[in-house]
Protein backbone atom coordinates (compact mmCIF):
# COMPACT_ATOMS: atom_id res chain seq x y z
CA UNK A 1 0.00 0.00 0.00
CA UNK A 2 1.21 3.18 -1.29
CA UNK A 3 0.07 4.87 1.74
CA UNK A 4 1.98 2.69 4.35
CA UNK A 5 4.74 3.26 2.17
CA UNK A 6 4.60 7.00 2.78
CA UNK A 7 3.96 6.65 6.88
CA UNK A 8 6.99 4.62 6.79
CA UNK A 9 9.26 7.02 4.46
CA UNK A 10 8.70 9.76 6.85
CA UNK A 11 9.29 8.06 9.76
CA UNK A 12 12.54 7.09 8.11
CA UNK A 13 13.57 11.09 7.42
CA UNK A 14 13.20 11.59 10.89
CA UNK A 15 16.76 11.64 11.83
CA UNK A 16 16.91 13.94 9.14
CA UNK A 17 16.22 16.84 11.73
CA UNK A 18 18.59 19.10 13.04
CA UNK A 19 18.88 19.55 16.80
CA UNK A 20 17.25 22.78 17.94
CA UNK A 21 19.55 24.66 20.58
CA UNK A 22 21.53 26.21 17.80
CA UNK A 23 18.08 27.02 16.18
CA UNK A 24 16.40 28.29 19.00
CA UNK A 25 19.38 31.05 19.20
CA UNK A 26 18.85 31.98 16.08
CA UNK A 27 15.63 32.93 16.31
CA UNK A 28 15.68 34.41 19.40
CA UNK A 29 18.65 37.13 17.58
CA UNK A 30 16.75 37.23 14.62
CA UNK A 31 13.77 38.49 16.49
CA UNK A 32 15.74 40.71 19.21
CA UNK A 33 17.48 42.71 15.76
CA UNK A 34 13.80 43.07 13.87
CA UNK A 35 12.72 44.39 17.28
CA UNK A 36 14.64 46.86 17.49
CA UNK A 37 14.32 47.85 14.10
CA UNK A 38 10.46 47.79 14.57
CA UNK A 39 10.52 49.92 17.27
CA UNK A 40 13.22 52.48 15.44
CA UNK A 41 10.33 52.43 12.74
CA UNK A 42 7.38 53.03 15.22
CA UNK A 43 9.36 55.71 16.63
CA UNK A 44 9.37 57.42 13.84
CA UNK A 45 6.46 56.79 12.15
CA UNK A 46 4.65 58.14 16.32
CA UNK A 47 6.59 61.29 15.63
CA UNK A 48 5.05 62.10 11.89
CA UNK A 49 1.54 61.53 13.31
CA UNK A 50 2.09 63.56 15.99
CA UNK A 51 3.43 66.30 14.07
CA UNK A 52 0.99 65.76 11.47
CA UNK A 53 -1.70 65.93 13.86
CA UNK A 54 -0.66 69.19 14.54
CA UNK A 55 -0.19 69.69 10.77
CA UNK A 56 3.81 69.45 10.47
CA UNK A 57 4.22 65.70 9.25
CA UNK A 58 5.78 64.24 6.28
CA UNK A 59 9.12 64.54 4.67
CA UNK A 60 9.05 65.92 1.51
CA UNK A 61 9.19 69.52 2.36
CA UNK A 62 12.78 70.98 2.46
CA UNK A 63 13.51 72.52 5.67
CA UNK A 64 16.27 74.93 4.12
CA UNK A 65 14.49 77.15 1.57
CA UNK A 66 15.15 80.73 1.59
CA UNK A 67 11.91 82.52 3.13
CA UNK A 68 9.92 84.39 1.48
CA UNK A 69 7.23 85.81 3.86
CA UNK A 70 8.47 89.30 4.90
CA UNK A 71 6.62 88.39 8.49
CA UNK A 72 9.21 85.18 8.49
CA UNK A 73 11.90 86.64 8.84
CA UNK A 74 13.68 87.98 11.72
CA UNK A 75 11.84 87.07 14.00
CA UNK A 76 13.93 86.81 17.38
CA UNK A 77 13.57 82.75 18.65
CA UNK A 78 12.38 83.02 22.06
CA UNK A 79 9.74 86.00 22.00
CA UNK A 80 6.85 85.40 24.24
CA UNK A 81 4.42 82.79 23.12
CA UNK A 82 2.59 84.06 19.71
CA UNK A 83 -0.49 82.60 17.94
CA UNK A 84 0.87 80.01 15.14
CA UNK A 85 -0.75 78.59 12.83
CA UNK A 86 0.31 75.40 10.47
CA UNK A 87 -1.07 75.01 6.69
CA UNK A 88 -1.82 71.29 6.10
CA UNK A 89 -2.35 69.77 2.44
CA UNK A 90 -4.01 66.53 1.59
CA UNK A 91 -2.87 65.91 -1.55
CA UNK A 92 -4.82 63.54 -4.02
CA UNK A 93 -3.09 61.67 -6.65
CA UNK A 94 0.53 61.35 -6.02
CA UNK A 95 2.53 58.55 -7.28
CA UNK A 96 -0.75 57.17 -8.51
CA UNK A 97 -1.81 57.27 -12.15
CA UNK A 98 -2.90 59.72 -13.21
CA UNK A 99 -1.83 61.68 -10.84
CA UNK A 100 -3.70 64.67 -10.05
CA UNK A 101 -1.37 66.68 -8.09
CA UNK A 102 -4.66 69.03 -6.59
CA UNK A 103 -4.30 69.62 -2.77
CA UNK A 104 -8.35 68.88 -2.10
CA UNK A 105 -7.68 69.10 1.68
CA UNK A 106 -6.69 72.25 2.70
CA UNK A 107 -6.83 72.69 6.48
CA UNK A 108 -4.84 75.03 8.65
CA UNK A 109 -4.12 74.85 12.34
CA UNK A 110 -4.44 77.38 14.32
CA UNK A 111 -2.90 77.43 18.16
CA UNK A 112 -3.95 80.30 19.94
CA UNK A 113 -1.36 82.20 22.04
CA UNK A 114 -3.15 81.38 25.27
CA UNK A 115 -2.51 77.50 23.70
CA UNK A 116 -6.18 77.03 25.26
CA UNK A 117 -6.86 74.28 22.51
CA UNK A 118 -6.17 73.99 18.64
CA UNK A 119 -8.58 74.79 16.15
CA UNK A 120 -8.80 73.08 12.65
CA UNK A 121 -9.62 75.95 9.69
CA UNK A 122 -10.87 73.98 6.95
CA UNK A 123 -10.27 76.36 3.25
CA UNK A 124 -12.91 74.32 0.78
CA UNK A 125 -11.15 73.36 -2.10
CA UNK A 126 -13.67 75.05 -4.22
CA UNK A 127 -12.95 78.63 -2.93
CA UNK A 128 -12.11 81.00 -5.22
CA UNK A 129 -8.84 82.82 -5.27
CA UNK A 130 -6.23 84.65 -6.70
CA UNK A 131 -3.43 82.78 -7.89
CA UNK A 132 -0.24 84.24 -8.60
CA UNK A 133 0.90 83.18 -12.14
CA UNK A 134 -2.94 81.73 -13.16
CA UNK A 135 -5.16 84.16 -12.13
CA UNK A 136 -8.65 83.64 -10.20
CA UNK A 137 -9.12 79.64 -9.55
CA UNK A 138 -10.23 77.47 -7.67
CA UNK A 139 -8.24 77.00 -4.33
CA UNK A 140 -7.03 73.03 -5.36
CA UNK A 141 -5.58 74.73 -8.08
CA UNK A 142 -3.09 76.46 -6.37
CA UNK A 143 -1.16 73.53 -5.85
CA UNK A 144 -1.17 71.99 -8.69
CA UNK A 145 -0.02 75.45 -10.54
CA UNK A 146 3.08 75.44 -8.65
CA UNK A 147 3.99 72.11 -8.62
CA UNK A 148 3.41 71.93 -12.58
CA UNK A 149 3.99 69.11 -15.12
CA UNK A 150 5.00 66.34 -15.89
CA UNK A 151 7.01 65.92 -12.96
CA UNK A 152 5.30 67.32 -10.24
CA UNK A 153 7.19 68.88 -6.98
CA UNK A 154 5.45 69.05 -3.84
CA UNK A 155 7.88 71.79 -2.40
CA UNK A 156 6.63 74.43 -5.13
CA UNK A 157 3.16 72.93 -5.26
CA UNK A 158 3.24 73.90 -1.39
CA UNK A 159 4.75 77.34 -1.63
CA UNK A 160 2.31 78.19 -4.11
CA UNK A 161 -0.30 77.13 -1.93
CA UNK A 162 1.07 78.79 0.98
CA UNK A 163 1.40 82.66 -0.56
CA UNK A 164 -2.33 81.85 -2.02
CA UNK A 165 -3.58 80.76 2.18
CA UNK A 166 -1.57 83.71 3.45
CA UNK A 167 -2.92 86.29 1.27
CA UNK A 168 -6.44 85.09 1.59
CA UNK A 169 -6.28 84.86 5.22
CA UNK A 170 -4.11 87.65 6.25
CA UNK A 171 -2.48 85.13 8.84
CA UNK A 172 1.48 83.93 8.87
CA UNK A 173 2.11 80.39 8.14
CA UNK A 174 4.36 79.11 10.45
CA UNK A 175 4.82 75.98 9.21
CA UNK A 176 3.21 73.09 7.27
CA UNK A 177 3.50 69.76 5.51
CA UNK A 178 2.07 68.32 2.21
CA UNK A 179 0.06 64.73 3.07
CA UNK A 180 -0.02 62.07 0.51
CA UNK A 181 -2.55 59.27 0.26
CA UNK A 182 0.67 57.18 1.26
CA UNK A 183 1.60 58.62 4.06
CA UNK A 184 -1.69 59.39 5.05
CA UNK A 185 -1.65 55.65 5.61
CA UNK A 186 1.57 55.34 6.81
CA UNK A 187 1.09 57.65 10.25
CA UNK A 188 -2.33 55.56 10.42
CA UNK A 189 -0.53 52.72 10.66
CA UNK A 190 2.04 53.77 12.49
CA UNK A 191 -0.34 55.15 15.96
CA UNK A 192 -1.85 51.23 15.10
CA UNK A 193 -4.99 52.95 13.91
CA UNK A 194 -7.34 56.24 14.26
CA UNK A 195 -10.52 56.38 15.85
CA UNK A 196 -13.00 58.31 13.83
CA UNK A 197 -16.56 59.18 14.50
CA UNK A 198 -19.06 59.70 11.83
CA UNK A 199 -22.52 61.53 12.22
CA UNK A 200 -23.68 59.66 9.30
CA UNK A 201 -22.98 56.63 7.50
CA UNK A 202 -20.86 56.70 4.88
CA UNK A 203 -20.15 54.63 1.56
CA UNK A 204 -17.79 54.72 -0.13
CA UNK A 205 -17.12 55.59 -4.06
CA UNK A 206 -13.98 53.55 -4.90
CA UNK A 207 -14.30 50.61 -2.94
CA UNK A 208 -17.07 48.38 -1.01
CA UNK A 209 -16.60 49.84 2.35
CA UNK A 210 -19.43 51.11 4.38
CA UNK A 211 -18.11 53.19 7.18
CA UNK A 212 -21.14 53.37 9.76
CA UNK A 213 -22.71 56.42 12.00
CA UNK A 214 -20.74 56.14 15.04
CA UNK A 215 -16.81 55.58 16.05
CA UNK A 216 -14.76 53.56 14.40
CA UNK A 217 -11.10 52.41 14.96
CA UNK A 218 -9.31 52.88 10.75
CA UNK A 219 -6.40 51.38 9.44
CA UNK A 220 -4.53 53.07 7.07
CA UNK A 221 -6.66 51.66 3.72
CA UNK A 222 -9.75 52.20 5.12
CA UNK A 223 -8.71 56.14 6.62
CA UNK A 224 -7.36 56.51 3.11
CA UNK A 225 -10.32 55.52 1.54
CA UNK A 226 -12.88 57.39 3.86
CA UNK A 227 -10.55 60.82 2.95
CA UNK A 228 -11.50 60.02 -0.66
CA UNK A 229 -15.35 60.29 -0.26
CA UNK A 230 -16.86 63.07 -1.86
CA UNK A 231 -19.41 61.85 -4.37
CA UNK A 232 -22.16 60.54 -1.84
CA UNK A 233 -21.76 63.03 0.98
CA UNK A 234 -24.99 65.30 0.80
CA UNK A 235 -22.75 68.24 1.19
CA UNK A 236 -19.67 66.70 -0.90
CA UNK A 237 -16.29 69.00 -0.45
CA UNK A 238 -17.58 70.19 2.73
CA UNK A 239 -18.84 67.05 4.39
CA UNK A 240 -15.27 65.57 3.21
CA UNK A 241 -13.52 68.45 4.81
CA UNK A 242 -15.46 67.95 8.06
CA UNK A 243 -14.49 63.90 8.16
CA UNK A 244 -10.81 65.25 7.77
CA UNK A 245 -11.04 67.40 10.60
CA UNK A 246 -12.67 64.08 12.24
CA UNK A 247 -9.62 62.22 11.59
CA UNK A 248 -7.06 64.87 12.75
CA UNK A 249 -9.27 64.87 15.60
CA UNK A 250 -9.28 61.04 16.56
CA UNK A 251 -5.46 61.10 15.67
CA UNK A 252 -4.68 63.68 18.02
CA UNK A 253 -6.73 61.47 20.86
CA UNK A 254 -4.74 58.31 19.33
CA UNK A 255 -1.53 60.65 19.83
CA UNK A 256 -2.13 61.69 23.75
CA UNK A 257 -3.23 58.36 24.46
CA UNK A 258 -0.05 57.06 23.81
CA UNK A 259 1.20 59.47 26.06
CA UNK A 260 3.44 61.09 24.03
CA UNK A 261 2.23 64.61 24.60
CA UNK A 262 2.46 64.23 28.67
CA UNK A 263 5.65 62.51 28.85
CA UNK A 264 8.89 64.86 28.18
CA UNK A 265 11.65 61.49 27.96
CA UNK A 266 9.58 60.21 25.42
CA UNK A 267 9.06 63.53 23.64
CA UNK A 268 12.07 64.14 22.90
CA UNK A 269 13.55 60.52 22.44
CA UNK A 270 10.87 60.53 19.83
CA UNK A 271 11.81 63.65 17.92
CA UNK A 272 15.30 62.40 18.11
CA UNK A 273 14.01 59.34 16.17
CA UNK A 274 13.27 60.41 12.27
CA UNK A 275 16.98 61.96 11.87
CA UNK A 276 17.22 62.71 7.92
CA UNK A 277 13.61 60.93 7.32
CA UNK A 278 12.33 64.33 7.95
CA UNK A 279 11.83 67.48 7.12
CA UNK A 280 8.91 70.57 6.92
CA UNK A 281 8.41 74.06 5.99
CA UNK A 282 9.96 75.58 8.83
CA UNK A 283 11.55 78.28 8.06
CA UNK A 284 9.32 80.74 10.14
CA UNK A 285 9.93 78.20 13.12
CA UNK A 286 12.06 75.67 13.67
CA UNK A 287 10.74 71.84 14.56
CA UNK A 288 11.62 72.33 17.93
CA UNK A 289 10.67 75.32 18.96
CA UNK A 290 7.09 73.98 17.08
CA UNK A 291 6.87 70.33 18.81
CA UNK A 292 7.71 72.55 21.97
CA UNK A 293 4.40 73.94 22.16
CA UNK A 294 2.56 70.47 22.46
CA UNK A 295 3.02 69.83 26.01
CA UNK A 296 1.68 73.98 26.73
CA UNK A 297 -1.52 72.90 25.02
CA UNK A 298 -4.19 72.76 27.72
CA UNK A 299 -6.65 70.90 25.79
CA UNK A 300 -6.04 68.67 22.69
CA UNK A 301 -9.82 68.56 21.82
CA UNK A 302 -9.66 70.21 18.73
CA UNK A 303 -12.66 72.69 17.73
CA UNK A 304 -13.43 72.43 13.95
CA UNK A 305 -14.42 75.40 11.59
CA UNK A 306 -14.61 75.97 8.27
CA UNK A 307 -14.47 79.20 6.33
CA UNK A 308 -17.65 80.85 6.25
CA UNK A 309 -18.36 80.81 2.32
CA UNK A 310 -21.70 82.87 1.02
CA UNK A 311 -24.27 82.32 -1.36
CA UNK A 312 -23.68 80.23 -4.39
CA UNK A 313 -22.29 81.76 -7.25
CA UNK A 314 -22.44 81.66 -11.12
CA UNK A 315 -20.91 78.80 -11.47
CA UNK A 316 -22.27 76.46 -9.42
CA UNK A 317 -19.20 74.57 -8.32
CA UNK A 318 -17.25 77.32 -7.36
CA UNK A 319 -17.66 79.10 -3.82
CA UNK A 320 -16.80 82.94 -2.35
CA UNK A 321 -16.33 83.94 0.78
CA UNK A 322 -19.02 84.74 2.94
CA UNK A 323 -18.81 88.94 2.62
CA UNK A 324 -19.69 89.60 6.16
CA UNK A 325 -19.01 86.21 8.43
CA UNK A 326 -16.36 85.37 6.16
CA UNK A 327 -14.39 89.02 7.10
CA UNK A 328 -15.44 89.22 10.53
CA UNK A 329 -13.79 85.02 10.45
CA UNK A 330 -10.77 85.90 9.08
CA UNK A 331 -10.57 89.17 11.16
CA UNK A 332 -11.13 87.04 14.78
CA UNK A 333 -8.38 84.51 13.27
CA UNK A 334 -5.46 86.82 12.58
CA UNK A 335 -5.76 88.68 15.87
CA UNK A 336 -6.26 85.73 17.76
CA UNK A 337 -9.66 85.97 18.98
CA UNK A 338 -11.45 82.40 17.64
CA UNK A 339 -12.50 81.58 21.19
CA UNK A 340 -14.60 84.61 21.28
CA UNK A 341 -16.22 84.43 17.62
CA UNK A 342 -16.74 80.45 18.23
CA UNK A 343 -18.81 82.08 21.42
CA UNK A 344 -20.95 83.58 19.08
CA UNK A 345 -20.99 81.16 16.77
CA UNK A 346 -21.56 77.99 17.84
CA UNK A 347 -23.31 76.52 15.25
CA UNK A 348 -20.07 77.17 13.21
CA UNK A 349 -18.72 74.20 15.08
CA UNK A 350 -17.93 71.21 13.48
CA UNK A 351 -18.03 68.49 16.34
CA UNK A 352 -15.13 66.42 15.34
CA UNK A 353 -16.52 63.18 17.90
CA UNK B 1 1.61 30.51 28.14
CA UNK B 2 4.90 32.10 27.38
CA UNK B 3 6.80 31.96 24.14
CA UNK B 4 9.16 30.31 26.16
CA UNK B 5 7.30 27.53 27.03
CA UNK B 6 5.95 26.88 23.68
CA UNK B 7 9.53 26.76 22.21
CA UNK B 8 10.39 24.15 24.93
CA UNK B 9 7.84 22.01 23.90
CA UNK B 10 6.93 22.83 20.41
CA UNK B 11 10.41 23.74 18.47
CA UNK B 12 11.14 19.79 17.86
CA UNK B 13 7.90 18.82 16.74
CA UNK B 14 7.56 21.52 14.19
CA UNK B 15 11.41 21.56 13.22
CA UNK B 16 10.36 17.48 12.42
CA UNK B 17 7.40 19.20 10.45
CA UNK B 18 9.11 21.42 8.56
CA UNK B 19 11.67 18.56 7.34
CA UNK B 20 8.82 16.18 5.86
CA UNK B 21 7.09 19.62 4.30
CA UNK B 22 10.95 20.45 2.61
CA UNK B 23 12.88 17.31 2.68
CA UNK B 24 15.68 19.24 3.42
CA UNK B 25 16.95 20.46 6.64
CA UNK B 26 18.77 23.51 6.06
CA UNK B 27 15.61 24.46 4.11
CA UNK B 28 13.07 23.17 7.41
CA UNK B 29 15.70 25.12 9.77
CA UNK B 30 14.97 28.28 7.76
CA UNK B 31 11.72 27.33 7.60
CA UNK B 32 11.03 27.29 11.07
CA UNK B 33 12.98 30.16 11.57
CA UNK B 34 11.16 32.61 9.92
CA UNK B 35 7.83 31.33 11.00
CA UNK B 36 8.83 31.24 14.91
CA UNK B 37 10.91 35.10 14.43
CA UNK B 38 7.13 36.00 13.49
CA UNK B 39 5.39 33.90 16.58
CA UNK B 40 7.70 36.14 19.20
CA UNK B 41 7.36 39.45 18.10
CA UNK B 42 3.65 38.83 18.08
CA UNK B 43 3.62 35.83 20.78
CA UNK B 44 0.20 37.92 21.82
CA UNK B 45 -1.75 37.44 19.21
CA UNK B 46 -0.56 33.80 19.01
CA UNK B 47 -1.37 32.50 22.72
CA UNK B 48 -4.90 34.64 22.53
CA UNK B 49 -5.30 31.47 19.72
CA UNK B 50 -7.83 28.76 20.72
CA UNK B 51 -5.13 26.41 19.61
CA UNK B 52 -1.20 28.51 19.58
CA UNK B 53 0.08 25.09 18.31
CA UNK B 54 -2.16 24.73 15.79
CA UNK B 55 -2.00 28.66 14.81
CA UNK B 56 1.57 28.35 14.31
CA UNK B 57 1.65 25.09 12.24
CA UNK B 58 -0.63 27.50 9.90
CA UNK B 59 1.26 30.32 9.51
CA UNK B 60 4.37 27.85 8.78
CA UNK B 61 2.40 25.40 6.32
CA UNK B 62 1.50 29.11 5.07
CA UNK B 63 4.98 30.39 4.94
CA UNK B 64 5.79 27.02 3.06
CA UNK B 65 3.62 27.03 0.56
CA UNK B 66 3.51 30.70 -0.30
CA UNK B 67 7.33 31.52 -0.01
CA UNK B 68 8.28 32.61 -3.60
CA UNK B 69 11.44 31.16 -5.00
CA UNK B 70 14.46 33.43 -4.23
CA UNK B 71 13.57 33.58 -0.73
CA UNK B 72 14.48 30.90 1.29
CA UNK B 73 15.06 28.08 -1.51
CA UNK B 74 17.85 29.93 -3.06
CA UNK B 75 19.83 31.09 -0.03
CA UNK B 76 19.88 27.47 1.29
CA UNK B 77 21.04 26.44 -1.80
CA UNK B 78 24.22 29.06 -2.13
CA UNK B 79 24.73 27.85 1.73
CA UNK B 80 27.47 25.59 -0.49
CA UNK B 81 28.99 22.58 1.65
CA UNK B 82 26.12 20.24 2.71
CA UNK B 83 26.35 19.98 7.01
CA UNK B 84 28.57 17.45 8.29
CA UNK B 85 26.92 17.05 11.24
CA UNK B 86 23.70 15.61 9.24
CA UNK B 87 23.25 11.84 8.98
CA UNK B 88 24.02 10.93 5.57
CA UNK B 89 21.43 8.18 5.00
CA UNK B 90 23.44 5.00 3.35
CA UNK B 91 21.98 2.22 2.75
CA UNK B 92 23.11 0.07 0.22
CA UNK B 93 20.56 -2.21 0.20
CA UNK B 94 18.62 -2.19 -3.46
CA UNK B 95 15.19 -2.05 -1.23
CA UNK B 96 16.88 0.97 0.58
CA UNK B 97 16.72 2.68 -2.34
CA UNK B 98 13.75 1.67 -4.07
CA UNK B 99 11.52 2.96 -0.81
CA UNK B 100 13.53 6.32 -0.90
CA UNK B 101 11.98 6.90 -4.26
CA UNK B 102 8.82 7.68 -2.51
CA UNK B 103 10.86 10.01 -0.72
CA UNK B 104 11.72 11.70 -3.62
CA UNK B 105 9.10 11.92 -5.43
CA UNK B 106 7.58 13.77 -2.77
CA UNK B 107 9.40 16.98 -3.98
CA UNK B 108 8.16 16.62 -7.24
CA UNK B 109 4.35 17.59 -5.87
CA UNK B 110 2.98 20.67 -5.81
CA UNK B 111 3.14 22.07 -1.98
CA UNK B 112 -0.36 21.98 -0.91
CA UNK B 113 -0.41 18.46 -1.66
CA UNK B 114 2.55 17.30 -0.18
CA UNK B 115 1.35 19.41 2.89
CA UNK B 116 -1.55 17.78 3.02
CA UNK B 117 0.18 14.35 3.02
CA UNK B 118 2.72 15.07 5.60
CA UNK B 119 -0.34 16.09 8.18
CA UNK B 120 -2.17 12.95 7.36
CA UNK B 121 0.34 9.65 7.04
CA UNK B 122 2.87 11.86 9.33
CA UNK B 123 1.17 14.21 11.68
CA UNK B 124 -2.37 11.72 11.09
CA UNK B 125 -4.13 14.71 11.37
CA UNK B 126 -7.84 14.22 11.30
CA UNK B 127 -9.29 16.02 7.39
CA UNK B 128 -10.96 18.63 9.43
CA UNK B 129 -7.81 19.93 11.10
CA UNK B 130 -6.07 19.68 7.61
CA UNK B 131 -8.47 21.42 6.15
CA UNK B 132 -8.19 24.50 8.81
CA UNK B 133 -4.46 23.96 8.48
CA UNK B 134 -4.78 24.59 4.89
CA UNK B 135 -7.49 27.12 4.83
CA UNK B 136 -9.82 25.33 2.38
CA UNK B 137 -12.41 22.97 2.71
CA UNK B 138 -12.26 19.29 3.80
CA UNK B 139 -13.58 17.68 0.26
CA UNK B 140 -10.43 20.20 -1.38
CA UNK B 141 -8.26 17.90 1.07
CA UNK B 142 -9.47 14.78 0.13
CA UNK B 143 -9.43 15.65 -3.30
CA UNK B 144 -5.36 16.72 -3.04
CA UNK B 145 -4.70 13.71 -1.23
CA UNK B 146 -5.93 11.36 -3.83
CA UNK B 147 -4.11 13.35 -6.86
CA UNK B 148 -1.35 13.29 -4.96
CA UNK B 149 -1.16 9.63 -4.24
CA UNK B 150 -2.62 9.03 -7.63
CA UNK B 151 0.45 10.48 -8.64
CA UNK B 152 2.92 8.70 -6.64
CA UNK B 153 1.11 5.27 -7.94
CA UNK B 154 2.18 6.44 -11.30
CA UNK B 155 5.80 6.79 -10.64
CA UNK B 156 5.29 3.34 -8.58
CA UNK B 157 3.99 1.95 -11.68
CA UNK B 158 6.66 3.37 -14.11
CA UNK B 159 9.47 2.54 -11.43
Amino acid sequence: MIEDDLRAAFVRHEPLTPSTGPLRAAIDRLAATRRRRRQRFQAAGVTLALLAALGVGVPQLRPDRPADGPAMSGRPADVPPEALNILLLGVDGFGEQPPYRLADSVLLVHIPADRSRPYLISLPRDLEVSIPGRGIDKLNSAFFTGAGEPRPDLDAGYDLTRRVVADLTGVRVDAGAVLTFAGLRRITEAVDGVEVCLPKKVESWHTRRTFPAGCQRLDGDASVDLLRQRRYLPDGASDRDRNAQRYVGGLIRRVVGQDVLTNPVRLAALLSAPGKGLAVDDDGLPLTKLVAVLPELKSVDPVGLSLPVGPPTDDATRLRLDPKQGRAFLAALSEDRLAQWVAQHPERVNPVR
Amino acid sequence: MTYEEFADTRLAPLLRYAVMLTGDPHQAQDLVQETMVRVQLNWRRVARADSPERYVRRMLTNQYIDWRRGSWVRRVLLRGEPDASMPALTDHAQSAVDRDQIWSWLSRLPRRQRAALVLRYYEDLPDIEIADILGCAVGTVRSSISRALATLRTEYVEA
